[in-house]
């Protein structure tokens, strides 16, 4: 196990690597630069800039500068914002963004695991109907759409009691992030309520399920001892790549709902070619996703026993 | 077992007495009358053996006797089971005990899938007990131990905390029969629980369950389409074709002195161990009929190399041919004529395969 682990720590560092390198070469090779602004600059104060920040070196020297930088956690100043090191950004907003993308994640995965128990329970029947109706509907419908007619919704239900019980938009409490972690979590939630549904299906009839009933077990037992957990296999398998759906899927649902999340300092750093920011936010990302995936192979390896010795 | 299984039935009247047992299935095509009226008993101690083909409806059957047919789409029209007098069809309990793993324990064909993949298999067969028993979980799985170690599993404490990917096929299917007879049931019923072992593991399954049987006094219910396993095992056969029974009796009276063409055509598909190239084997032409709709004379008659006109319009009424032996075919009706030596295959004694018909 603690040689998989370390296999596993490995493999993500070079991941993580890949991501840096990746990130670098597509920055450097978007045309234009942090300092083509709308303002003008003359041609001293650009040959200025670019000797403050590195830029007059060789493209291979400033990707070393940036490697060492990395290796020791730092990823620099910005280039927009005055006196704002990516640190600082990211230690300020992510925070932000990992509690919502956190509550998503359960919210998914608790609601895919019940909903798709319900329709395998109740297979062709008309709760599975109606569930797996919304269920298409999660899937197709894109996250901007959920997260536009929640806040109408909200905004319809606070003018409606005449108070506000949610607020529409901004982050601090737990009211505040209801709403948003509900739409972030939505499409994940619905992917997850097929695949469970069909696993469980999978396993009504399969020959260990049959063996429980054989052995005289109550209907609960058979159900919680025998279908869930092996049910639950595959769901846990794809949880690591759904953690990169939601953080993807953030960006959007933070800007709707004005929430102070990294997200929104990734998209405008996009824009503004913040050279720093973007290869802090996504190397920072790159590397939480890959422990994230990790974490849940260990998971995995946990639940099911088959992968605890490979 | 340390218990030896004590069966308050009077002398003569059997433990399981199955009765025109009828079974169909509901698909989009109509239904498929996959078990059509099928009658045996099983005596306490003893083992029956329901051989017959693939499709016959021998699975069907003794899965309907412990309520493991899907239902829907499975239907039980008509028919009686009854243990110890009891009536069990459609019943979870008789008397306070649960009939599935009970009063019944059942093991099946595959073991590699038959066993619960994240479950150790010291917790699987105790879960039976704490059911049933009411055993707490560490008494249970004391005597999950000493059950593996019944059923000869080398290091049983260790054994018992492993997963079923950590076991062979062999030992898969002995760990199968210690969850089946954990709660020393009245009837174990095996459903060709050595097809998918290879042949040397097959002899020590069989071998286990006789010793089992010889210690507990448990009846088995043998599911097989091998004839050598039911030679070596059985005490009384049930020929099963086409959801029928085709032929039933003591294993000596089915095998030497077999009465239903089916039975003698498939002792002549048997192969035998002298390496003779005259020995050929001779498989029985044609397929069963579609239990969609069952012909409407004896299901056997359009592979019966005996068919007479009556078999393709009437179906045979089982013929009580004493002691027991039943045969279900017109050729035993007082009207038939007489049927000389029956040619199944040259260099076969013909003696012993005509035997059971008139002479």
């Amino acid at each position: 196990m603690w040689r998989y682990t370390i296999k596993r720590l490995i493999q993500g560092v070079v991941t993580v690597w890949f991501i840096a390198t990746a990130t670098f070469l597509a920055m450097h090779a978007v045309p234009g630069d942090p300092m083509s602004g709308d303002r003008a600059v003359t041609p001293e104060i650009r040959k200025n800039l670019e000797a403050k920040y590195g830029l007059d070196k060789p493209l291979a020297q400033q990707y070393v500068i940036y490697l060492g930088n990395l290796a020791r956690g730092d990823f620099g100043i910005s280039f927009t914002q005055q006196n704002r090191e990516v640190n600082d950004i990211i230690r300020e907003h992510f925070p932000v963004s990992a509690t919502l993308g956190i509550l998503a994640i359960v919210f998914a995965s608790l609601g895919g695991i019940l909903w798709g128990a319900l329709t395998a329970l109740y297979r062709n029947k008309l709760p599975d109907i109606l569930i797996m109706f919304f269920v298409i509907l999660g899937i197709s419908v894109p996250s901007f759409v959920f997260a536009a007619l929640g806040q109408l919704a909200l905004v319809k239900l606070n003018d409606f009691l005449g108070f506000s019980l949610l607020p529409v938009a901004g982050w601090g409490t737990v009211s505040h992030m209801l709403v948003p972690s509900l739409v972030l979590g939505l499409g994940t939630m619905a992917y997850l309520t097929r695949l469970m549904r069909s696993s469980m299906l999978e396993i009504i009839n399969s020959d260990y399920l049959r063996t429980a009933k054989a052995k005289g077990l109550p209907a609960t037992r058979i159900f919680t001892r025998h279908q869930l957990r092996n049910a639950i296999l595959p769901v846990v398998t794809v949880l690591g790549p759904s953690i990169a759906g939601i953080t993807t899927g953030s960006f959007v649902v933070e800007s709707v709902f004005a929430i102070p999340g990294l997200g929104r300092y990734f998209v405008q750093a996009v824009q503004q070619l913040d050279y720093t920011v973007i290869m802090g936010t996504t190397v920072f990302f790159g590397s939480f996703l890959v422990l994230m995936v990790i974490l849940v192979d260990l998971l995995y390896g946990f639940i099911d026993p088959r992968v605890r010795l490979e | 077992m340390t218990v030896v299984q004590t069966q308050d039935v009077g002398e003569g009247s059997p433990l399981l007495e199955v009765d025109d047992l009828r079974v169909e299935f509901d698909t989009y095509g109509g239904s498929v009358k996959a078990v059509r009226g099928v009658s045996f008993s099983v005596a306490a101690g003893k083992t029956l053996a329901i051989v017959g083909e693939s499709g016959c409806g021998k699975s069907v059957t003794v899965q309907s006797l412990m309520g493991l047919t899907p239902m829907p789409p499975g239907r039980i029209t008509s028919g009686r089971a009854r243990l110890r007098g009891v009536d069990i069809l459609g019943r979870k309990e008789i008397d306070g005990r649960e009939i599935r793993g009970r009063e019944i324990g059942m093991i099946f064909q595959d073991p590699m899938t038959s066993l619960n993949p994240t479950m150790t298999i010291g917790r699987q067969i105790a879960e039976t007990l704490e059911v049933h028993r009411g055993w707490s979980r560490k008494r249970a799985l004391d005597r999950a131990v000493e059950l593996l170690d019944m059923v000869r599993i080398p290091e049983a404490t260790q054994r018992a905390n492993q997963y079923p990917f950590e076991f062979s096929g062999g030992m898969l299917q002995r760990a199968m029969i210690a969850m089946a007879i954990a709660c020393e049931p009245a009837i174990l019923i095996a459903d060709e629980p050595t097809t998918a072992l290879d042949v040397t593991i097959q002899a020590q399954v069989l071998d286990l369950l006789s010793d089992l049987q010889r210690d507990s006094g448990t009846a088995i219910i043998l599911i097989t389409h091998d004839l050598g396993v039911v030679a070596r095992m059985a005490d009384d056969v049930v020929v099963m074709y086409a959801g029928q029974v085709a032929e039933r009796g003591s294993v000596e009276d089915v095998f030497y002195r077999s009465a239903h063409p089916y039975m003698l055509g498939l002792r002549a598909a048997m192969p035998s161990s002298t390496s003779d190239r005259a020995h050929r084997l001779l498989p029985i032409e044609g397929s069963p009929p579609d239990l969609f709709s069952p012909p409407t004379g004896c299901a056997y008659a359009a592979r019966c190399p005996h068919a007479m006109r009556i078999c393709s319009t009437r179906d045979p009424a089982p013929s009580d041919l004493g002691n027991g032996h039943l045969a279900r075919c017109w050729l035993h009706s007082e009207n038939a004529p007489r049927v000389e030596a029956l040619d199944y295959g040259a260099g076969r004694p013909a003696s012993g395969l005509t035997s059971g018909l008139p002479a």
